[in-house]
């Protein structure tokens, strides 16, 4: 066998065209280097936004890999179809009378060859897309990707490589076809069909099944081995199925050259062969990670949502101390992937508020996670804390005690009064569902979701107050975290009073916007000194709401919490709207009519009085940020006085609606574990940064990333570049570089 | 052994003796090549079976050190140089780069050893095709037509090449349509037509089975003809009028003649050449056959499967 070997290496080397073949495969790299040269120019052409919609070319192959795939089956064909059209065969079948041996001895060198080369061509390849590309092919897309994937992106190296070898398997599979086909034109026919046409052809199919066809193609089966996308193959199928292919082809070769009554036997054990090693990692790649889910996926009810969500319901107990005792439904939403890539599993988009329903947000928010799509199903739930959930009076629960700024310890009593009866107003609908309103129930919530779902491990992106849920799933489930995404959460962990740093920081752009606008109804004169004026004023004699019946007055600390939202979320640029109102507002507020601030909450309330919603205090009260005593209370806002120059007071405002609560704290900020968890990523605003990146610091390797601009809840509002890394994150699990930064897209 | 439903050789037994060099004869589509083919194994028998040294060719781990054969000379690969080609079916069988250079050189292509094939003529290739049945140093050859293309030097050349490979005791088999071609390469003639064997003989034997006629010319024709049928002679008429006589020969003939008082103006001894001996032979087994006789049209091959 050996010397068989050996002197069909001689004969592949020996024919000269053999090497001019070879070198037509660079036919190849030119086409690699020119699409991505228009790739690039229609990317100059672009602005930001449309930019990162573009979809990444990737390593860069897949454009020439067709052209590269043709050499190499030619090459392989030829190997055995030139003795054929020669009539050689008949001379080497006398040196070599075992037809089989003959065959498979041309395996070695040519795939020796094609190995040698493939590899090379690949990395030309890839190199010459990315030379060409230049510096665009670092802009990270919407979808998670770099434009150009390097070869230090995760898991472009094994593609590139794997490349290359899918090129030595397709020279096998060349061999295969041109000894069951045994003449050059007949195999360069089957070989187009199935390099070229079959590809084609699973590109013209409607969607679903375009994804699956193509997941089956030769050329998408390096990236699917590589587990970089290509399809929906997990990457051991993905591997059998390349080596099932060349058994296939080196079967069919091997029977037709045995000559007729001794093939049988040949067919029997190829066939076998091939079935089994295309089989057995499908099978056990098929079942791994997720089991069948529990849940009963229908069209919601709710005729509001998108189409595409899908509905469910799931039974979870009202107090998951009594596991088998009272149960309540939940509604859970999904929007499932779309089939386009390999599933990777579940995303949960944890709710804010808290009191908003995800389902809700699932469907406003849809577009923001068409990217996403492509590789997970994304669900979220209306969770036991959702205001509309029609088990406690939603009026009730909308609707809150008055929150003041106590100045003396008798004023503190008469809040905690005013505070319980409120609570104890709603609480009286249900009161042992109402005293379960905690995060970490929420996050128990979260568990039996998974459970139900059957993923051995959940994704997440917590949005704004979901980051305490998220908290609380980390800490009381930390095996179950693959990975999570906290975007503009609080931090249970900071001071409060520095945490509203930025909204001074904010309260400062506000000032320096009307300086230079005239549009601004403060401009040209001092913005901080009116206001400090104005807060200080109302706090002795609150300024009356004109117009209002029964009457209503605005004390410094009720003017400073209705225009934070104001302060720290100003609207689109350049005209900045609610900056505009805010300084209007302030104008009438200062000459004694706070009719401007009262517009505004009137607005989410309708009602004029700032209020405190005891449907977030509810879980607010049990989550623990309240006060031991009036002494803590007293010295915390001094603090709060010290820091906060403009807006002292409003870190306190949800500490003060839990004076005086009916349902004790069960569940206090505690610390997550040390050890478990996987890296976290943190992406915020100017103004809400601080709090997902504070949570972040406390699991080892993670990393944040600032968008330097105004905004909350970045993701779901569609910010492109947060997007970018957050779906880079979730999928490929890898972080930002430290202090990478978003800077607002500039057109 | 058939192809598709045309009986190619059937039930053909014979052997090939070392230290002769034998012909293997039959008109064109008498079975020769199919023969060789199958006893390299590019063709299964339906029935029997072909051996080589006692066991089926594809079962011998280095063939070529045991029987080198030519069957196609054009069954070449044009790209290749002569002396890679040689290479590589040497390489296949074990047999180092030395005797691919002295194997050139015995077929006189050392010139040409760097061309490549493509430009060749027929009989460069015969002598290619050639070379590569001797790389082995086998103990048998096997030859299909390898006389054909070669020029008058290297038809002798090839005689005396075959017959000194008989000398050192090796078993020559070649194979030709043309008898006249074998008359002088070979030692040994085995005959066949329609795939069955008709002659396994010497070749000096071969003539003297096929006795040759006495010319007879008398004036009286009718009357030396009635009596040398009632000596048992077989005789026919001749266009020209002449007798042709056999059973008989000349001196008997004479004999006869003078006891009849018949004058003989002719009495010529025809000894038969081995072409007519051929002809005679084979005349009920040509498969393909022109108005004329006995046709040249080449045997379809068929291709290697």
């Amino acid at each position: 066998m050996i010397d068989v070997i050996a002197s069909e290496w001689l004969k592949l080397r020996s024919l000269r065209s053999n090497l001019y073949l070879l070198s037509c495969s660079v036919a190849a790299v030119l086409t690699c280097a020119g699409i991505a040269f228009m790739i690039g120019r229609g990317f100059d052409n672009q602005t930001m936004e449309e930019r990162m919609a573009f979809p990444g070319n990737g390593d860069g192959i897949g454009n020439g890999i067709a052209v590269a795939y043709f050499v190499f089956a030619l090459l392989g064909a030829l190997t055995i179809t030139s003795e054929y059209g020669t009539r050689m065969i008949q001379t080497s079948l006398v040196a070599v009378p075992r037809r089989q041996v003959l065959l498979l001895a041309k395996v070695p060198g040519l795939a020796a060859v094609a190995l040698v080369a493939g590899q090379v061509l690949a990395f030309v390849m890839h190199a010459a897309s990315m030379a060409v590309l230049g510096d665009r092919a670092g802009q990270l897309l919407r979808d998670g990707v770099t434009l150009g994937t390097s070869l230090s992106e995760p898991g472009v190296l094994a593609s590139v490589v794997v490349a290359g070898l899918s090129m030595a398997a397709v020279a096998l599979i060349g061999l295969g076809v041109g000894a069951a086909v045994r003449s050059t034109p007949g195999a360069l026919v089957v070989l187009t069909v199935i390099i070229v046409v079959l590809p084609v052809a699973a590109r013209t199919l409607p969607m679903p099944l375009r994804a699956q066809a193509g997941s089956f193609m030769i050329e998408n089966l390096p990236l699917q081995i590589a587990g970089v996308g290509g399809g929906t193959l997990p990457p051991a199928a993905a591997a059998g199925l390349l080596v099932a292919y060349v058994i296939a082809a080196l079967t069919a070769g091997a029977t037709m050259i045995a000559l007729t009554g001794r093939r049988i036997k040949v067919l029997a054990i190829g066939t076998a062969a091939a079935i089994l090693v295309s089989a057995v990692p499908a099978a056990a790649a098929g079942s791994p990670d997720f089991g069948p889910s529990t849940l009963a996926w229908a069209d919601c009810e709710d005729k509001n949502l998108v189409k595409q969500l899908r509905c469910a319901s799931i039974k979870v107990p009202v107090d998951w101390a009594k596991p088998s005792g009272r149960t309540i439904d939940l509604t859970v939403g999904m929007l499932p992937a779309t089939g386009a890539q390999r599933r990777m599993g579940t995303v949960f988009a944890i709710p804010g508020g808290p009191g908003g329903s995800g389902v809700a947000d699932l469907s406003k928010n849809a577009g923001s996670f068409a990217e996403l799509r492509d590789r997970f199903d994304v669900v979220s739930v209306a969770p036991r804390n959702t205001i509309d959930k029609g088990v406690l009076p939603y009026d009730c629960l909308v609707s809150g005690p008055w929150i003041t700024w106590p100045d003396t310890r008798t004023e503190y009593a008469e809040l905690g009064r005013r505070n319980r009866a409120a609570a104890e107003r709603c609480r009286a609908a249900d009161p042992e569902f109402f005293d379960h309103m905690d995060s970490a129930s929420v996050a128990r919530d979260m568990e039996a979701i998974r459970v139900a779902l059957g993923e051995e491990k959940l994704s997440f992106i917590a949005n704004s107050y979901g980051g305490r849920p998220g908290i609380d799933y980390s800490r009381l489930f930390p095996g179950r975290v693959r990975a999570m995404v906290f975007d503009g959460a609080v931090s249970p962990y900071m001071d409060r009073a520095q945490g509203r740093l930025p909204h001074e920081e904010s309260f400062t752009r506000f000032a320096a916007w009307c300086a230079a606008t005239a549009t601004c109804a403060l401009h040209g004169q001092d913005v901080g000194e009116i206001w400090r004026a104005l807060v200080a004023r109302a706090d002795h004699v609150p300024v009356p709401v004109e117009g209002e019946s029964p009457q209503a007055a605005y004390s410094g600390f009720d003017i400073k919490e209705a225009a934070a939202p104001s302060i720290i979320s100003p609207g689109p640029e350049p005209e900045f709207p609610r900056w505009t109102e805010l300084a209007e507002a302030i104008k009438r507020a200062a000459g004694g009519d706070a009719s401007g601030f009262a517009d505004y909450v009137r607005q989410s309330t309708k009602s004029p009085k700032v209020p405190s919603f005891t449907g977030m205090n509810m879980t607010h009260c049990l989550d623990g940020p309240g006060f031991r005593d009036y002494e803590e209370y007293r010295d915390k806002r001094r603090e709060g006085e010290r820091l906060l120059p403009n807006l002292a007071g409003i870190e306190l405002w949800h500490p003060l609606a839990c004076v005086g609560w009916p349902a004790p704290v069960t569940n206090p900020p505690a610390p997550l574990p040390a050890k478990g968890l996987p890296p976290y990523l943190g992406v915020g605003s100017w103004t809400d940064f601080e709090g997902s990146a504070d949570i972040v610091r406390r699991v080892p390797g993670s990393a944040a990333v600032q968008y330097q601009g105004l905004g909350h809840g970045l993701y779901n509002a569609g910010n492109s570049c947060i997007i970018s890394h957050v779906n880079r994150y979730l999928i490929s699990l890898r972080l930002p570089a430290p202090g990478t930064v978003c800077r607002k897209a500039v057109t | 052994m058939r192809y598709d439903r045309t009986l190619a050789v059937d039930n053909l037994t014979f052997t090939v003796k070392p230290g002769l060099v034998t012909g293997f004869l039959g008109p064109n589509g008498a079975g020769k090549s199919t023969t060789m083919r199958a006893v390299l194994g590019l063709e299964v028998p339906s029935a029997g079976k072909a051996l080589v040294n006692g066991r089926p060719y594809a079962s011998i781990p280095r063939p070529m050190r045991s029987i080198g054969a030519l069957l196609d000379a054009g069954a070449v690969h044009g790209g290749r140089s002569a002396y890679a080609h040689l290479a590589c079916l040497a390489r296949s069988n074990g047999i180092g780069r030395a005797r691919v250079t002295d194997v050139l050189d015995q077929v006189g292509l050392t010139d040409v050893a760097g061309k490549r094939i493509s430009g060749f003529s027929l009989g460069m290739r015969q002598r290619l095709g050639i070379g590569a049945a001797l790389l082995g140093d086998p103990g048998v050859l096997m030859l299909d037509e390898p006389l054909n293309g070669l020029d008058p030097e290297g038809i002798r050349w090839l005689r005396d090449l075959l017959r000194s490979l008989a000398a050192e005791g090796r078993t020559v088999l070649l194979s030709s349509h043309l008898m006249n071609e074998m008359a002088l390469s070979a030692d040994h003639v085995i005959v066949i037509g329609r795939g069955r064997l008709i002659a396994d003989t010497a070749m000096n034997a071969l003539a003297g089975h096929f006795q040759g006629d006495v010319l007879v010319r008398t004036p009286h024709p009718e009357q030396l003809t009635a009596i040398m049928r009632a000596h048992g002679a077989t005789v026919v008429t001749e266009e020209d009028g002449a007798l042709s006589v056999r059973e008989l020969d000349a001196a008997e003939i004479g004999e006869l003649a003078l006891s009849a008082g018949i004058a003989l103006a002719e009495l010529s001894p025809r000894s038969a050449s081995l072409e007519e001996a051929f002809m005679r032979l084979t005349e009920d087994s040509t498969e393909y056959r022109t108005e004329s006789g006995t046709g040249n049209r080449a045997t379809p091959k068929k291709a290697v499967r």
